[in-house]
């Protein structure tokens, strides 16, 4: 073996040797790596937070009128690993309009802020970037890219009750994620 | 174009000084097998690392979630038990392997000048290793993380000045959510950070001083056999990486990962025993009992870390030849027996107590199915709050809420009705016939017009025989009726003590009629509504649940009193043993 290094004849030997440690350690490098793929992308495929959906309670009738009213929901939510009961999974703005019920989501349709109602100006406005929003939810001004998401409102007897959904955010089109 | 990158790169970066630093240099003497383990245990670190930090993408270090988020990443996330498992197993091969570096070392004799902080450091980084081990096993929290925390603390408590180490390390003297911050702290941070930079130190003066060429060469034969670290030392070290890599490959695929436990329980007894590599310590607690606690605490491991710490002074051999060196060999093999045989006696103590291994057993069974529960979520308190999925805890907050108020179970609730602790048994109707008037059966109800039979009007015997006739009557779940004594009851309650006066078998009956009694039919019936003609009629006071519960709550109600029925019968005794 000396004698080989001695002659120069080592050096396609070693050629081998080190096409070897890459070969051989590229390898071992798969046996953490390939799997950490998966496992690192989990939350891509599947839904690591949930809650019950269905229609919720959010007050009697009479409690709403001309002027919206803030309402929060609860439900029950699963998030990952953690199930909690009948916590607050979002809120709406409930406002009579025509004469009948509408609900907005509070999450702005824009990038996601909390939509605020002003009073005085009788708007709905996102105070992050300057969204502002008329009773009936259409914009009025600002980078908001749709009107106010509307959600489902059921009047059961005299309860009023609403399903609470989230809508990809900075789109034309408003889509139920 | 690789080459001049190459040639850019190193111009503004050094690699060549870098990988001359790294991997330049030669082997005197050649390149060996034995030079390998140091460079194993370097890949392990790094794998290690690297698998910690995938960990904590999923774990959360608290009292409430460490369990949970623990099973969520084990038996929900994509390929989690993978690398979980890994993990693990990759502490074990650390152990295994310093263990093989360090006699090694000892064997060449190569923690003599001038490499006397070459052997300090790598004792210093086993120590590390340790520490990590001891850090991490409890970071899932569940029932042997919990158990061996309790057992760890109490050993460094009882050390002279141990109380204020376990305070410190644990964060307060009760084991909780400190305990776990403090431990991922060290085992996240300080640790790993520890262990980087002793393990610079170590590489450093491998390269300054070079590998311990074999004794038995001279200094001119190991300079002409020189060989290249890189690639021919290289090559070698990876080779071994790669067959402890499929080592631990193959391990963590059979054993599917690591244990997972049920999560910590602290009003449970569940036996604590610790990793392999600390049952040779474990053994040696245990063979000190008492007032000599400390010899095995302490002063044992405390002798022996202080003795491989002067190694290099307590060798005072003219040569590293392992002749001149026999007694320095002589007690490390004794050492390393020392461990084997008490790690030996430890695992077979444990393998022939019966005891502990059907508690483990029942640990795995638990372990199985609070795992299930916790695939629909763990509830926000955390831990054992995953027995509220349990459909058994459901029931029992259904009883809580519905029947607790006048039914003990348990030895909680109120006194007003029936006490369910033995409801139902042979026991249960024996003394029942004998005095009915107990207030543990309808003592704070309306029913109070059946007679009490004492044992001149109803022998022993006779009684024996009429509850075994009632108790026959349940039907199906009536256990092990001896139906001899059953029939002989039956004459003496029709026509010795007229008990069918009241009780009729079917139908209307001034009693409550017997057939079926205490089955879980005829207990749904009771529950939906007692009033009924062949019930307790018009002494019944026991609220109709029939529409404020469902069927079902009240089909887990009827099974809830029957399997506590059944578990008050327990050990089965024999028909007629009973009474």
């Amino acid at each position: 073996m000396a004698d080989d290094e001695k002659a120069g004849e080592g050096s396609s030997r070693r050629t081998m040797l080190k096409i070897g440690v890459g070969v051989i350690g590229g390898g071992l490098g798969l046996i953490p790596l390939a799997p950490a793929i998966g496992y690192v992308a989990f939350p891509l495929d599947h839904k690591v937070t949930s809650s019950g959906g269905g229609f919720l309670p959010c007050g009697k009738r009479k409690g709403f009128g001309a002027e919206p009213v803030k309402v929060d929901l609860f439900a029950d939510q699963v998030d990952a690993w953690q199930r909690s009961k009948d916590v607050k999974i979002g809120s709406a703005w409930v406002i009579e309009l025509d004469g009948n019920l509408t609900a907005f989501s509070t999450v702005c349709p824009h990038l996601g802020c909390a939509i605020d109602f002003d009073p005085s100006a009788k708007k709905f406005i996102c105070p992050c970037h300057k969204s502002f929003f008329s009773l009936s939810g259409a914009v009025e001004e600002g980078p908001s890219p749709r009107a106010l998401d509307a959600l489902d409102v059921k009047e059961d007897g005299d309860l009023v009750t609403i399903r609470y959904a989230r809508f990809r955010q900075g789109t034309d089109a408003k889509e139920e994620v | 174009m690789a080459g001049r990158l190459r040639a850019w790169l190193d111009d503004r970066l050094g690699l060549g000084v870098l990988s001359e630093w790294a991997v330049g240099g030669s082997v005197p003497g050649g390149a060996r097998l034995r030079y390998v383990f140091g460079w194993v245990l370097l890949y392990l670190f790094i794998q290690q690392a690297f698998l910690g930090i995938l960990l904590a993408f999923y774990y959360s270090p608290s009292v409430t979630s460490a369990w949970a988020s623990t099973a969520y990443l084990n038996d929900q996330v994509v390929g989690g038990w993978f690398i979980r498992g890994l993990h693990y197993h990759g502490a074990s091969a650390m152990i295994v392997v310093i263990v093989l570096h360090l006699l090694q070392v000892v064997f060449a004799g190569a923690y003599r000048k001038p490499r006397e902080v070459n052997w300090w450091s790598g004792l210093a980084l086993a120590g590390i290793v340790i520490l990590f081990a001891f850090t991490g096993y409890p970071l899932p929290w569940d029932q042997g993380a919990y158990w061996s925390t309790q057992v760890r603390s109490g050993i460094i408590a009882s050390a002279p000045g141990g109380e204020v180490v376990r305070d410190l390390m644990q964060g307060g003297s009760e084991t909780g959510n400190l305990t776990l911050t403090r431990y991922y702290a060290l085992h996240v941070f300080v640790l790993p950070l520890a262990f980087t930079l002793l393990a610079g130190l170590h590489l450093y003066l491998r390269r300054r001083h070079g590998p311990t060429p074999p004794v038995t060469l001279s200094d001119e034969e190991a300079a002409a056999r020189a060989q290249p670290f890189w690639p021919n030392q290289l090559f070698l070290a990876v080779v071994a990486m790669a067959l402890c890599g499929v080592i631990l490959l193959v391990a963590t695929i059979a054993t599917h990962g690591s244990e997972l436990y049920a999560p910590a329980d602290p009003s449970s007894n569940f036996t604590a025993r610790p990793e392999w590599y600390f049952l040779g310590l474990y053994q040696l607690l245990k063979l000190f009992p008492g007032p000599l606690a400390i010899v095995g605490k302490v002063v044992i491991p405390g002798a022996l870390a202080a003795f491989l710490f002067a190694l290099p002074w307590v060798d005072r051999a003219e040569s590293r030849r392992p002749r001149a060196r026999l007694g320095i060999l002589a007690a490390i093999a004794a050492i390393l027996s020392g461990a084997v045989a008490l790690s030996a006696v430890a695992i077979v103590d444990d393998a022939n107590n019966e005891a502990l291994q059907e508690g483990l057993a029942e640990a795995a069974k638990e372990a199985e199915k609070a795992r299930e529960l916790a695939k629909e979520g763990v509830p926000p308190a955390g831990g054992v709050a995953v027995w509220e999925n349990d459909p058994e805890f459901a029931v029992r907050a259904l009883f809580r809420e519905h029947c607790a108020n006048c039914h003990l179970l348990d030895g909680k609730g109120g006194e007003e009705g029936p006490s369910f602790d033995d409801y139902g048994t042979r026991e249960w109707v024996a003394a029942i016939i004998r005095n009915p008037a107990d207030p543990r059966f309808y003592g704070g109800t309306k029913h109070n017009t059946m007679e009490p039979l004492p044992v001149d009007d109803l022998g022993d015997d006779d009684l024996r025989a009429v509850s075994e006739y009632v108790y026959s009557l349940m039907g199906e779940s009536a256990k092990a009726v001896d139906s001899e004594l059953a029939a002989r009851g039956k004459a003496i309650y029709d026509d010795k003590l007229e008990c069918s006066g009241c009780h009729e078998l079917e139908g209307e009956s001034t009693g409550p009629a017997l057939k079926g009694r205490g089955s879980v039919d005829w207990l749904k019936r009771i529950i939906a509504d007692s009033s009924a003609a062949d019930l307790y009629t018009d002494t019944a006071e026991m609220p109709k649940f029939t529409g404020k519960l469902t069927p079902e709550e009240i089909e887990a109600l009827a099974q809830l009193l029957d399997r506590q029925r059944q578990k008050a019968e327990g050990g089965a005794p024999a028909a007629g043993e009973g009474a």
